[in-house]
């Protein structure tokens, strides 16, 4: 990938993490990833849009291990409630993954409330084994205890834009993780 | 055995591949306005690869949306008539909307998803597609920015996928005619 000068945005505070850092922690855990299903010939890595669309493609890109890649889309419920997480299901996957090995691919984890909602979801249908991977966990906004396998980069409490993330669908397309200013979400 | 071993010659190579994806990220660029903010429209889930490395090279505003579609099933091939499994999250009136695609072969999906999106009232409708087969062509679609046209033979990778399968190989290969054959 060509690296070139880029103009950092002034809504960015700062990088957080830059492309080359991410690249290879993509591959770290795309190695990990392809150790531990390496016996698994039917595994299933379902991304949740929009956010995790870039990482997916990275990392499905260094897997060594045969594998499906699923996209679903969720939107939460318009009015609050939101302790349980529920989430509404726009689009669900195109296969059954009942008897298969899913890995559910995020780009971060928060309070925790939708992964696992989502996990418990697909649960409920029977795969053969159930794992998440996220890039980025914010672990001191954790409200909700959810088993992450694969995690990229534990990071602060801050608003991270890039890879990815988006701030009112803004910066999602930045090839690095920045923080986002006080100001612009404040 | 691993999914290279299926691929009988790789078509396009992963460097070949990602100058071109520059080359194309750079042409995106010239074809939008300071005012603009395109909505790059990603048509899963062949394209999701390509979209992630053709934004690695726009330095213009803009945001990303997605649609799936799928067909009806037999005899609704000659029509085009795709069922919308997800839908634009944006509203697109008055905006500028470019469609990233992998591959055009016949042309009807995405003729009646810009017939679809135009019916929206966009301000300005374009379309970008990584792979062509010209040979393949049954309707007429006006293609913007084309990365390579290629030959009618079964390819795989870089998001194309067989059965699921190769998607995630980084180049573009040609699948050995007995993988689909037996499957």
């Amino acid at each position: 990938m060509p690296e070139r000068e880029r103009t950092i945005p002034g809504s960015i505070r700062r990088v957080l993490l830059d492309e080359e850092t991410i690249r290879e922690r993509v591959c770290e855990l795309a190695d990990r990833i392809s150790d531990d299903y390496a016996d698994d010939d039917d595994l299933v890595l379902i991304g949740v849009l929009k956010g995790a669309f870039i990482f997916m493609a990275d990392l499905a890109r260094e897997l060594t291990v045969t594998h499906d890649v699923e996209f679903i889309a969720v939107s939460s419920y318009e009015r609050g409630a939101t302790t349980d997480g529920a989430v509404r299901l726009i689009m669900d996957t195109r296969s059954s993954i009942a008897g298969r090995h899913v890995l559910v691919v995020e780009d971060i984890v928060d309070t925790g409330y939708t992964l696992e909602y989502l996990l418990r979801n697909f649960r409920a249908r029977n795969p053969a084994s159930l794992r998440a991977c996220v890039l980025l966990d914010k672990a001191d906004r954790r409200e909700v205890d959810v088993a992450v396998d694969y995690v990229g980069f534990t990071i602060p409490d801050a608003w991270v834009v890039g890879y990815g993330l988006d701030y009112a669908d803004r910066f999602r397309t930045l090839p690095y993780i920045g923080e986002l200013k006080r100001r612009v979400y404040e | 055995m691993t999914l290279r071993d299926d691929v009988a010659n790789v078509l396009i190579p992963e460097e070949t591949l990602q100058a071109r994806v520059a080359e194309m990220g750079q042409a995106v660029n010239g074809l939008y306005d300071e005012e603009d903010d395109p909505l790059l429209v990603c048509v899963l889930k062949g394209a999701f690869i390509f979209l992630a490395d053709l934004i690695r090279h726009l330095e213009i505003r803009h945001e990303v949306d997605f649609m799936e579609v799928s067909s009806y099933g037999v005899g609704t091939e000659s029509s085009g008539v795709v069922r919308i499994l997800l839908d634009l999250e944006s509203n697109i009136e008055g905006r500028e909307v470019l469609i990233v695609e992998d591959i055009i072969d016949s042309g009807r999906t995405l003729q009646y998803i810009t017939r679809n999106l135009r019916t929206r009232n966009p301000s300005d409708l374009k379309i970008c597609s990584l792979l062509s087969k010209p040979s393949r062509r049954e309707v007429d679609v006006p293609v913007d920015l084309i990365g390579f046209e290629v030959p009618d033979e079964f390819v795989v990778g870089y998001g194309l996928d067989f059965a699921e399968a190769y998607r995630n190989l980084p180049f573009i290969g040609v699948l050995k005619e007995e993988v689909y054959t037996l499957r």
